[in-house]
């Protein structure tokens, strides 16, 4: 399912241009420029209030940019609904506060989708569910309630719910930072098992432990630019930008 | 080393008890101080003076035979009255509209898995069969008039095995049964020109507790979605849209309903053409509805506001067009957290109903007050004396049906709280 196949065969799976976005007087994003490859795993740091999340939102059109060009997989970000909703279809999302539909059971939350958009049975859509729940380790959860699951488990469903839309593009908004400590490790495990399996991630968070062993690439967004990108090698040995080697000193 | 560290697991103890007899709670609950025991020596005094002359006024000195006199009339008005139904019979329509108001109620028993559907069928069908023991003379309250009453048992019956055994046996089913049954009412109360036995009869004389019924089952089942609607218009980000639903619940919030009843005249007939044949029920119907749905808007309005944004924006993000974003995920919880007061605007909407009297329908209350007033025999009005007894009959009988919502109101959040947040 998670082949890395880009559904229209394109490698550079997303493309940003000089992406500004401001909310009122505030310039949240200030000329964004990078280009992601299919199967890379991207991982997203900075300080708080750097646009990091602003950045990721705007991939999906949470948040709509107001300067510059964003293409995802092929097709361009503009105000035509087709086009978001195509690439929305195409982007699975986890939230830092999980986001599941707390009216409708762990089952229901994932087959939601794919029954109303992709319009599969739901009998299909429920093996697929089954197999996802399979997969996120938590099959015997699937008839109950998200709020009967532990902050793990939810954002395990969470993280099925997304791949049940049989997305080429996961984002990953601070997925762990809502977690208690011992229910961390069971989301990065899925995300890492995710990873190997070759699909396109953009993760927001400040796990160096996750970046330093799963990912292709960081990031570090400060003041809405990136200031500084490389491999987990060259970020956390050899930082070039005073304010990555200011705000790792601070973290690690 | 702390001297606390245990090698095992901990024991797992039971919780404590505390079992202290009767005499031990009332001291922990009623007299716990001076001043507390005071309080409920002075409310206990109360009460038992309150039941004292309370249950002595009602067995004793009150006299309940104008609500038997009355009778029928607080259930259906002049319904049956000779101007209304010139020459023939017409009994039988609201019983059996009653009837078919029954079989819905043994439809939804026959659904539901919870016994409040259950609950209510049956102490429905069992009160509305005792009315045919009532110890009327033949001549007052006939063999047919008994029959039908007693026919709304096996009507539950009817109901309950096409609910659990036909097809109808759906929520949906239900639902449209439901619709479908309101229409055949209307159509059985108001008649057709030309059949036999179904002459037509003029709203104006339809009355007593039908006619809140009848207003309060169409204001309630059709102010719901236009509240909705609404509420999403007031929340559209097109501004045409937004300013007409703000104006329109503005203007129907600001004014008093009984302005509105009266204006209805004038009003109704503007948004229709001009040969239409609009009657005073039809226009207090819709001016309630709308009155009513303004209301409504702002209370589902408030409940889609109280939704955490992430909600929307997780189903946006699994490309669910907005459209299904609204309806499958936020309006649910929008709407479920908001029922209780949604079931307040539809109580208060049923009392409501009681302000036709200003357009010159003769709902139960005012039917039970005029004909107070103008019951004459042998040259004496006989009933002046007797305002108590009638106002308290008929604030029972309001007091049943609203408190019957608030019940089903309680027993539905019990049921949807299954995936609270």
């Amino acid at each position: 399912m998670t082949t890395g196949e880009s559904k229209n065969g394109v490698e550079d799976i997303i493309i940003c241009r000089d992406v500004h976005k401001w909310y009122g007087e505030f310039h949240a994003l200030r000329g964004v420029t990078t280009t992601i490859k299919k199967g890379q795993v991207v991982v997203v740091f900075g300080p708080s209030g750097s646009g990091k999340s602003t950045f990721i939102r705007t991939i999906n059109r949470l948040e709509e940019h107001q300067r510059g060009q964003i293409i995802v997989d092929g097709i361009e970000m503009t105000n035509d609904v087709r086009n978001i909703d195509a690439i929305r279809r195409d982007v699975g999302m986890v939230f830092q506060s999980f986001n599941l539909f707390p009216h409708l059971s762990v089952m229901r939350n994932i087959t939601l989708a794919p029954t109303k958009v992709r319009k599969l049975p739901s009998a299909e859509a429920e093996k697929i569910a089954m197999e996802l729940l399979e997969r996120v380790g938590i099959p015997d959860q699937a008839y109950k309630y998200p709020k009967e699951l532990s902050g793990g488990q939810q954002q395990r469903v969470a993280i099925a719910r997304a791949l049940a839309m049989q997305p080429n593009i996961m984002l990953f908004d601070e997925p762990t930072s809502a977690l208690d400590p011992e229910m961390i490790k069971e989301v990065l495990d899925v995300m890492k098992e995710l990873a190997e399996s070759g699909m396109t991630m953009i993760v927001v968070s400040h796990e160096m432990g996750f970046a330093r062993e799963v990912a292709n690439r960081m990031m570090m967004f400060d003041e809405g630019v990136i200031v500084e990108e490389g491999t987990p090698d060259q970020i956390f040995n050899d930082p070039q930008n005073d304010r990555t080697k200011l705000f790792l000193s601070q973290i690690l | 080393m702390s001297t606390n560290a245990n090698t095992g697991p901990a024991p797992v103890l039971p919780p404590p008890r505390f079992s202290r007899g009767a005499v031990g709670w009332a001291r922990d609950n009623l007299f716990s101080s001076w001043y507390n025991g005071m309080l409920t020596a002075v409310s206990g005094a109360l009460i038992v003076a309150g039941l004292w002359w309370g249950l002595k006024w009602v067995l004793v000195d009150a006299d309940w035979t104008v609500i038997s006199t009355l009778g029928g009339f607080l259930a259906i008005g002049e319904y049956n009255t000779e101007k209304a139904c010139e020459g023939q019979n017409c009994f039988w329509r609201p019983q059996v509209s009653l009837m078919l108001v029954m079989v819905l109620a043994g439809m939804a028993w026959g659904i539901a898995r919870g016994g409040t559907a259950r609950n209510i069928a049956i102490l429905a069908a069992a009160a509305l069969a005792a009315f045919a023991f009532l110890p009327y003379s033949f001549e007052r309250m006939g063999m047919d008039v008994r029959l039908l009453m007693a026919a709304n048992i096996p009507a539950v019956g009817v109901g309950w095995a096409l609910g659990r055994h036909t097809r109808l046996g759906t929520v949906r089913g239900v639902a449209f049964s439901g619709v479908g049954v309101f229409v055949i009412i209307l159509v059985l109360l108001r008649g057709l020109p030309g059949i036999p036995g179904l002459e037509p009869v003029s709203v104006i004389y339809w009355g007593g507790m039908m006619l809140n019924l009848l207003l309060a089952v169409a204001g309630i089942v059709l102010s719901l979605p236009i509240g909705i609607a609404l509420a999403l218009g007031r929340r559209s980000h097109l501004p045409v849209v937004k300013a007409l639903c703000v104006a329109f619940i503005e203007v129907f919030r600001g004014v008093p309903l009984i302005t509105l009843l009266f204006m209805s005249s004038v009003l109704v007939p503007l948004a229709f053409p001009e040969d239409f044949p609009l009657n005073r029920l039809f226009r207090a119907g819709i001016i309630i509805t709308l009155f009513s749905a303004a209301y409504m808007a702002e209370n589902v309005r408030g409940g889609l506001q109280a939704l955490h944004p992430g909600q929307a924006e997780a189903g946006r993000a699994l490309g669910l067009p907005s459209w299904q974003t609204m309806t499958f995920i936020s309006l649910p919880q929008a709407i479920r957290n908001v029922i209780p007061a949604i079931v307040g605007q539809f109580i208060s909407l049923f009392k409501d109903t009681t302000l036709v009297t200003i357009i010159g329908m003769l709902d139960i209350l005012e039917f039970g007050r005029s004909f107070i007033q103008s019951y004459v025999l042998e040259g004496e009005v006989v009933y002046l004396e007797n305002q108590k007894e009638l106002l308290i009959f008929i604030a029972l009988s309001f007091w049943v049906f609203t408190y019957g919502m608030s019940y089903v109101s309680r027993k539905v959040e019990r049921h949807l709280g299954v995936g609270e947040r």
